[in-house]
């Protein structure tokens, strides 16, 4: 009984909290924005384009060797502990691990991550 | 209550101001962002009173609209040095001999205590483009490449320079006001990402008084120290270019405190070559003259539409600023002078794949 009693005071609370802030928010907000507004900061200029658009993620490449390296930290640290228990059979688990994350680090290479530009 | 004591603390601080520098008046507005009562903001978004300084081009008075309109309630404008641009009822105008800060403090007290009325937009409130789409909410046509939300068309996939890449580039017309630009100066600079793909100039910087001796050269350090984020030294650098004689000691002072903040290796050697200086022997060149050594000029020998190509935004801003402004509107010869009525229109831009159905509503809309 005490939990459903907790469980109403918290969910009206947090009612509450939700209709005052959608409340305020509608008060605050009672300049209708102008479609002048809506201009980026050009100075004075106009843009061409929406804003909306795809770029390139140019370190992306940077992103999957790291994560390549922290997966396998990952996995070899809970593998450490217990391989001495498991043998070899945790040894060709890790070893088809590496092989996976070496594809990535071998694509990298041939996108060359490694050189420094 | 809550919002008469909000009044009380926004009418203790600095006014907020954001400048729109025309003709001989950016050495003026550099001094008056010095004074206490005074805060130059870099964006409209962040001001309450758009200051005018110095007599504008007829051409840029659409513009001047434009930002005005971009200023939050409640907002007024300041003319001066100049007759008002633009048509507001009942402008406050501040002539050469008058204490402008004082003028734009009471402005400014009278827009949030006294009730003056905010000033209206001066466009109409209407997307630049029709953008109602097939879709239930508006929204446009087929895919990615469908409809112009909000009046503005979706970009087209371009060639990027670095490996020819198709993704969408970003073109849009930059100045007369942008405070890290020039003051006058107008680009259309397409974008990929942040590095420029094409720049074309549309309107060269407006002339600006003393372009040379000490004075000016720190104007110019300040203005480039203000990008490389060191704006309290810039503000240093403002001050000594504002007193007479007798600044040659300070500005040694500043020139160790500058170099040993590190700041300059933020500037790529070998970046904005021009006559065989780059941004960092210009820059270098400046502070020899501040300290009252002469330095010699270098004549330019590329225009501006070839050198910001490739830069990323941030290398562009600094070669922008690297140049005094005599020297930067020789570099900014205007495309075809004659044809001036189309000269704005005409696009040689790298004409982006499939965007002929955009075009047409864009030049509708102009």
């Amino acid at each position: 009984m005490t939990a459903l009693a907790g469980a109403t005071i918290a969910g009206t609370a947090a009612a509450l909290v939700a209709l005052a802030v959608f409340l305020i928010g509608r008060k605050a907000a009672h300049v209708p924005t102008t479609d002048p507004q809506k201009v980026p900061l050009l100075g004075g200029g106009a843009p061409e384009t929406h804003a909306w658009q795809r770029y390139h993620v140019r370190y992306y490449s940077m992103t999957l060797l790291f994560i390549a390296f922290e997966m396998e930290m990952m996995f070899m640290y809970p593998w450490a502990v217990v391989f001495v228990k498991e043998g070899a059979k945790a040894m060709v688990e890790m070893g088809m691990f590496l092989a996976i994350l070496s594809i990535g680090i071998l694509y990298g290479w041939r996108e060359g991550i490694f050189k420094w530009q | 209550m809550a919002v008469a004591a909000l009044r009380r603390l926004a009418l203790r601080g600095p006014v907020p101001v954001h400048a729109a520098i025309g003709t001989d008046a950016l050495a003026a507005v550099d001094d008056l962002s010095l004074d206490p009562r005074i805060s130059v903001q870099q964006s409209p978004r962040h001001a309450a009173i758009l200051l005018v300084a110095g007599p504008l081009r007829d051409e840029d008075r659409s513009d001047l609209c434009r930002l005005h309109d971009q200023l939050p309630h409640p907002r007024a404008t300041v003319f001066w040095r100049t007759d008002p641009a633009i048509q507001i009822a009942d402008p406050p105008v501040v002539s050469v001999e008058d204490d402008a800060a004082a003028t734009i403090a009471s402005v400014y007290r009278s827009l949030i205590e006294e009730g003056r009325p905010s000033e209206p937009d001066l466009q109409p409130d209407t997307p630049p483009n029709p953008w109602r789409g097939k879709g239930d909410h508006g929204q446009g046509g087929e895919g990615m490449m469908g409809g112009t939300p909000y009046g503005r068309p979706m970009a087209m996939t371009g060639d990027d320079l670095r490996d020819g890449l198709q993704l969408d580039p970003y073109t849009a017309e930059f100045g007369p006001f942008l405070p890290v630009f020039p003051p006058g100066l107008k680009l259309r600079i397409t974008l990929q990402g942040d590095v420029i793909q094409f720049a074309k100039v549309l309107r060269p910087p407006l002339p600006q008084e003393e372009q040379s001796g000490p004075s000016a050269a720190l104007r110019r350090i300040a203005r480039q120290l203000r990008l490389l984020g060191l704006t309290g030294q810039a503000a240093r650098a403002l001050r000594l270019a504002s007193v007479g004689d007798g600044k040659a000691a300070g500005v040694r002072r500043l020139r160790r405190l500058v170099k040993w903040s590190g700041s300059g290796q933020a500037i790529p050697p070998g970046l904005g070559r021009v006559g065989g200086a780059d941004v960092r022997d210009r820059l270098a060149a400046w502070w020899e003259v501040a300290s009252g050594e002469t330095a010699e000029a270098r004549a330019p020998d590329r225009t501006l539409v070839d050198l910001l190509p490739g830069l990323e935004w941030s290398e562009a801003m600094l070669v922008l600023n690297s140049f005094d402004i005599a020297t930067l509107t020789g570099m900014c010869p205007i495309e075809k002078r004659e044809d001036k009525a189309h000269s704005e229109e005409e696009k040689d831009a790298p004409e982006p794949h499939d965007h002929d159905g955009h075009q047409d509503q864009m030049r509708g809309a102009a």
